[in-house]
């Protein structure tokens, strides 16, 4: 997408904000933002947010936290409306880039019935909609241990949404099917085919339950490290008449793979308390691993202040099993037995390179400053734990030794 | 001498008191099928959890608003902001109509069946129909 287009179309409804500012027009205008400044402790590895380029290292950078969307909202009639949000940030680009997150037409059915078509969040989180609004949350930005799990922000497709209140219980039903493509740093592109996601919520005075299952066919496109790799493997296997590396590179090629998600919350916001968690498993039929993620956060409002603490996990459940042999049959040329054990090395490293793999586990503090209306300042500290491997680091030099500590204040604002 | 100005310390004091008192009641058009509503019903309104109704909002800075925050939904200005953020950039819901004061808000009331609002009670006249009143 034309990435000078689309800023100018982001620029468009703040032009037209003041001429449509009164209430009774039909279009709302509306932002949300987050200037931050984020940084680590030290200088061989670098934290950036799921899917970003480059992240922070130790001289203090804007672009891993910073953002700015800006939504319009236009009311057709008492049924019809169309809705759509740009934002800006640094993502698998190392600039700061525009993208189109939503563009829908939402229609009323019924009190309580609801369809949308176009550009829609994918509900696959319970903050999956709104984890770029810092105003909306009470984290600075939320885990990448859960969040890196699915690369998607959207999907073009449809979705429909029944909400009903029983007395003081009020349930949403979504259902939303379509397609979905998502550049990653490095060149690729990860697409979902026949994409479907569930989204059961229910609200009851300060509690909120929420389970979530989405069902995929993921292919990544233009990975060239990991085409090359399982170029090698079937060459392998067809030069050496060794036909497991050839059922290997099928069973790790990301080539419309059966994918899931499925994932449950709770989050809790009464008197003073304030809690969020949520706990998720993907699997995959492809080199891509099956995990388990998970975080619990909790704080407590004195007034303005919201100090909190939270814990999240990643860890590896299950990967493709690496069937490549030791060495090679006897009678076999001597450069056989070399190839297939750099093969199994490759191989081996692959659950802890690319996009949201690996295994790590964060304990981050922070507090919330709701100084001023509609804008919150925050600061945070994370401690990030790397298993084997990097973890969710990026640009990891030789000799990195974990944990990483990652400092951050963020100014929220909506308007 | 010293009771003149005793009397309008205490006159001053009962004024500043008197934004902070104002009890608030909740309003429906007269054609409205409810006659009366719970707390947490007239909350779900407000805080976005149902669209069966259509709430209208005063400012920002209206008294009555905080008042009204504060004793039907048990939140402040900010917390009801950061809720709202999260349905409104979903593009889940849309912010609540804000007028400029009680009096539009009976206007706005009356002029639609599936409005709700908020006044003081003071503010109360036939054109309207009160289906809960704050504590």
């Amino acid at each position: 997408m034309n990435k000078r287009i689309l800023a100018s179309m982001l620029a468009l409804p703040l032009a037209v904000s003041t001429a449509y500012a009164q209430d009774s027009s039909p279009v709302r205008i509306s932002g949300f933002g987050t200037a931050a400044l984020t940084w680590v402790n030290k200088d061989n590895a670098e934290f950036g947010r799921p899917n970003q380029a480059h992240g922070a290292d130790k001289q203090p950078t804007t672009g891993v936290d910073s953002n700015l969307g800006l939504q319009a909202d236009y009311t057709v009639n008492s049924w019809l409306s169309v809705t759509g949000q740009g934002l800006v940030r640094k993502d698998a680009q190392d600039d700061f880039g525009a993208e189109l997150t939503w563009a829908f037409a939402k229609a009323r059915v019924s009190d309580d019935v609801s369809i949308r078509v176009g550009r829609i969040g994918l509900p696959v989180f319970m903050i999956s909609d709104y984890r770029n609004v810092g105003y909306a949350n009470t984290f600075l930005r939320p885990p990448a241990e859960i969040y890196s799990q699915i690369p998607f922000n959207n999907i073009d497709g449809a979705d429909i949404t029944w909400q009903h209140s029983f007395g003081d219980t009020t349930y949403t039903a979504q259902l939303a099917v379509g397609h979905s493509k998502a550049d990653v740093y490095g060149g690729a592109e990860v697409e979902a085919h026949d994409l479907t996601a569930l989204n059961l919520v229910a609200e009851h005075g300060p509690l909120t339950l929420r389970f979530g299952r989405a069902d995929t066919k993921i292919s990544v496109n233009h990975q060239t490290a990991l085409n090359t790799l399982l170029g090698s493997l079937r060459s392998a296997g067809a030069g050496y008449n060794l036909p497991a590396l050839t059922t290997l590179a099928g069973e790790l090629a990301p080539e419309r793979k059966k994918g899931s998600f499925t994932s449950v919350g709770a989050g809790l916001d009464w008197n003073n308390i304030v809690a969020q968690t949520e706990y998720a498993k993907r699997k995959s039929d492809s080199y891509l691993n099956d995990t388990t993620s998970w975080y619990v956060m909790a704080g407590y409002r004195f007034g303005k202040l919201l100090p909190y603490y939270s814990h999240a996990r990643l860890s590896i459940d299950g990967t493709v099993a690496n069937t490549v042999p030791a060495s090679c049959p006897s009678g076999y040329p001597a450069a056989c037995t070399a190839t297939v054990r750099a093969l199994s090395s490759a191989v081996g490293t692959l659950k802890y390179s690319g996009l949201g793999q690996g295994a790590q586990t964060t304990d981050s503090i922070g507090v919330r400053w709701d100084f001023y209306r509609s804008v919150a300042l925050k600061v945070q500290v994370d401690h990030v734990h790397p298993d084997a491997g990097n973890g969710l680091l990026i640009n990891v030099q030789p000799g990195f030794k974990g944990p990483l500590t990652v400092g951050a204040v963020a100014l929220d604002f909506v308007f | 001498m010293k009771q003149l100005i005793k009397a309008s310390v205490a006159a001053a004091i009962l004024a500043l008191a008197a934004p902070a008192m104002a009890e608030v009641v909740v309003v429906v058009n007269p054609k409205a099928a409810e006659s009366s509503m719970t707390k947490d019903q007239v909350a779900q309104f407000f805080l976005g959890k149902s669209s069966a109704m259509t709430p209208v909002d005063q400012p920002d800075s209206a008294p009555v608003r905080a008042e009204f925050y504060k004793k039907v939904t048990d939140k402040d200005a900010s917390q009801v902001k950061s809720l709202w953020s999260k349905l409104v950039f979903t593009g889940k819901a849309t912010m609540p109509k804000e007028v400029a004061d009680s009096a539009a808000v009976k206007k706005a009331v009356a002029a639609d069946p599936k409005a709700i609002g908020y006044i003081e009670k003071s503010a109360v006249d036939a054109s309207v129909k009160v289906i809960y009143s704050a504590p």
